[in-house]
């Protein structure tokens, strides 16, 4: 409408200016169209490269073994069959680990957790002297290499008589992951307003009641997204798993463990079986993502 | 004056403490480890008596001959005595020179106390000395220099790659098409897949039987599977490990690469179209250096994350043919093969002092820039 309005403004313009005009304007359109359609193009391509691995790897997971042996393979799993997995998941010591997967997981999100908390609330709520100093430091340990770690908490835990035990595998998955979870807690704390607390307070409640009532409440997605961040990282970690754990393996420890020795059906059962909670949890924790990995140390 | 603030120190004390109890106190540990080597030496003494002064130190196992020996009678706590034998022996010690002294039995192995004129040193003190034993055992290893080589092959492959596929990728989100959210769903759902489950499912298109071999020979562009895996196909094997971990890593890049896009004001980027700056203009002068900060940090985040590869190493390839630092790592300290923590330590602070090296030679390299702009 308004492109009509500004040609009829100009009526010195003979009609061969303006279908001049015309046409340049349906060209830009064109480009206009041409651009949106090659970035959608792009898009989709880039979808099909990420997709299509797991497309396949699902694919074998849901056919018969035999149709996993098979040359050539199959695109689609016709006949459909939960085979594979059943085969997998019965394959000894695998229940074992998918538990002690899940109990160092949950232990690891707890420890965590519950020590971020605290830790975040300082961060975002005060100013103190060694402020900067302690949130640069832990930036710096967040992407600390958990091969390092490893092999010296390992004599430690021998030493110790913790080798080999469940809550001492839970506890190193904590320490990785508290940099990362203390960062995360301190954004959403920070994007709580602070005239909540001060009305809690107005009326009534302690510090600790504000606290409990009103900021904890308003920050419970923010802070399970970092657990949940935590729990993935922990279903997912091998190095540490396979150093500190012989008898009481994890589910990534115990594959690894036995992938030379293992066939086809049970490789591929494994990696979808893993693949597919994170591939859960991802979703519920997406909007996250950005709080968690987007901060610069500047 | 203001009252000095306790209670975000409080509130931070847990978590500091347990940082350092799993962060410091295995760093301490793993020099420990890597450095020092607990020996036992036996010491020679100059008299038949504990206390006597040392004349020289012999290594466990060495063989003495006996010249002398010397009955004495320890009393024991229910009042009866039993017979300790002293011994004067000679021996090499371990730079080649004879020396005599005398031993208790305690610290020997020998038939017959009273018969014998040859013995064994068994035990001795425990000493805990500076060592680069392991250090050297590590360089020399036939595999390290394998290893060392291929991590930085495939850092140097990874990483361009990874970078350029990240910048798309948030561009294309950030160029907000329709269906946007679906579009970063997927670009983001690498980042729960681990390592290991990245490797199996690449193996599961590269191995023999795979899915490329499938499609190739199906559409006709192979008559017969082709075996990509194999000890002589080092090149397809460092490509597939290249394909798997481009593929899954790439979106933590891309994530901090959003991230930062978001933080440029979109009236810079508009501005620069009005005064008709093309595509790979706007990015070249004004996105790019607009990203220095982000990128900076994937860039280290990455490069440290990419010197710890081995999962998808191990499930790709095996961990045999092409091996990588942290497969060595793991070998050296899995007590089913080498079982040497030692050596395993060395490799960690190895891999520890090329992270802290790359970390700064990045903040280095772009200060300095920086730096030489401003003075422009």
């Amino acid at each position: 409408m308004t492109g009509r309005t500004y040609e009829q403004s100009k009526p010195l313009m003979t009609p061969a200016q303006t279908a001049a005009l015309d046409a340049q304007r349906r060209r830009a359109r064109l480009g206009h169209n041409l651009r949106r359609g090659s970035i959608y193009a792009l898009a989709v391509l880039l979808a099909i490269w990420i997709l299509l691995p797991i497309w396949l790897i699902t694919t074998m997971a849901f056919s018969t073994p035999t149709d996993v042996r098979a040359f050539p393979k199959h695109f689609f799993p016709i006949p459909f069959s939960t085979q594979t997995l059943d085969f997998f998941l019965n394959t000894q010591g695998i229940l074992n680990s998918t538990l002690n997967s899940l109990v160092v997981a949950l232990l690891a999100l707890v420890i965590s957790t519950v020590l971020a908390i605290p830790a975040g609330y300082a961060i975002a709520r005060y100013l103190f002297p060694g402020r900067d100093a302690i949130r640069l430091g832990i930036l710096s340990v967040r992407a600390f290499p958990i091969v390092v770690l490893a092999v010296p908490l390992a004599v430690v835990f021998i030493r110790l008589g913790m080798f080999d035990k469940v809550h001492s595998l839970a506890m190193m998955h904590a320490a990785l992951t508290l940099p990362t979870t203390i960062l995360v807690v301190a954004s959403v704390f920070t994007s709580v307003p602070r005239e909540f607390e001060e009305a809690a307070q107005i009326f009534g409640c302690t510090r600790m009641q504000a606290f409990w009532r009103v900021v904890l409440p308003l920050a419970v997605p923010g802070i399970a997204a970092a657990a949940i961040l935590t729990f993935v990282l922990s279903w997912n970690e091998v190095f540490a798993a396979i150093l500190l754990t012989i008898s009481n393996r994890t589910l990534p420890a115990q594959i690894l463990y036995t992938l030379d020795k293992s066939g086809d059906p049970f490789k591929f059962a494994g990696g979808f079986f893993m693949l597919v909670p994170s591939l859960i949890f991802i979703f519920f924790i997406r909007r996250y993502l950005f709080n968690m990995w987007g901060q610069i140390t500047k | 004056m203001k009252k000095f603030p306790v209670t975000p120190y409080l509130l931070l004390l847990p978590s500091m403490i347990y940082l350092v109890l799993f962060f410091a106190y295995p760093m301490v540990q793993s020099l420990q480890l890597a450095l020092r080597r607990e020996g036992q030496f036996l010491h020679l003494r100059a008299e038949p008596a504990p206390e006597a002064a040392p004349v020289g130190t012999l290594e466990m196992q060495t063989e003495v001959r006996v010249l002398d020996r010397l009955r004495t009678e320890e009393v024991l706590p229910n009042g009866r005595t039993r017979p300790i034998y002293w011994f004067q022996v000679e021996a090499e010690d371990a730079a080649g020179s004879t020396i005599q002294g005398w031993v208790s039995q305690s610290n020997v192995f020998i038939e017959s106390r009273t018969e014998s004129t040859t013995a064994r040193v068994v035990s001795g003190e425990t000493t805990q000395e500076w060592t680069l034993d392991f250090l050297r055992r590590m360089v020399t290893d036939f595999r390290f220099g394998s290893a060392l080589g291929t991590t930085i092959l495939l850092i140097a492959l990874i990483l361009p790659l990874q970078f350029v596929l990240a910048i798309i990728m948030a561009l294309v989100l950030q160029s907000q098409i329709r269906g946007s959210t679906i579009f970063l769903y997927i670009f983001t759902l690498p980042l729960g897949i681990s390592d290991l489950a990245s490797g199996i499912l690449w193996y599961s298109i590269f191995t023999q039987r795979g899915f490329l071999n499938s499609f190739l020979v199906s559409t006709g562009l192979l008559d017969q599977p082709f075996i990509f895996i194999q000890a002589g196909n080092q090149g397809w094997m460092i490509a597939a490990i290249v394909l798997a971990e481009v593929w899954r890593a790439t979106s933590i890049v891309m994530v901090i690469v959003v991230s930062g896009l978001q933080a440029i004001s979109r009236d810079v980027i508009e501005a620069g179209e009005v005064f008709g700056a093309n595509l790979w203009q706007r990015l070249r002068y004004i996105i790019l250096p607009m990203l220095k900060p982000s990128l900076q940090v994937a860039l280290i985040l990455r490069t440290i994350l990419a010197f710890q590869v081995f999962a998808v190493v191990v499930a790709l390839t095996g961990g045999n043919v092409i091996t990588v630092l942290a497969n060595e790592t793991y070998r050296w300290y899995d007590p089913a093969r080498f079982n040497n923590p030692n050596v395993a330590a060395s490799y960690a602070g190895f891999i520890m002092l090329l992270s802290l090296g790359i970390s700064m030679f990045y903040l280095r390299a772009v200060r300095s820039q920086e730096e030489a702009e401003k003075a422009l």
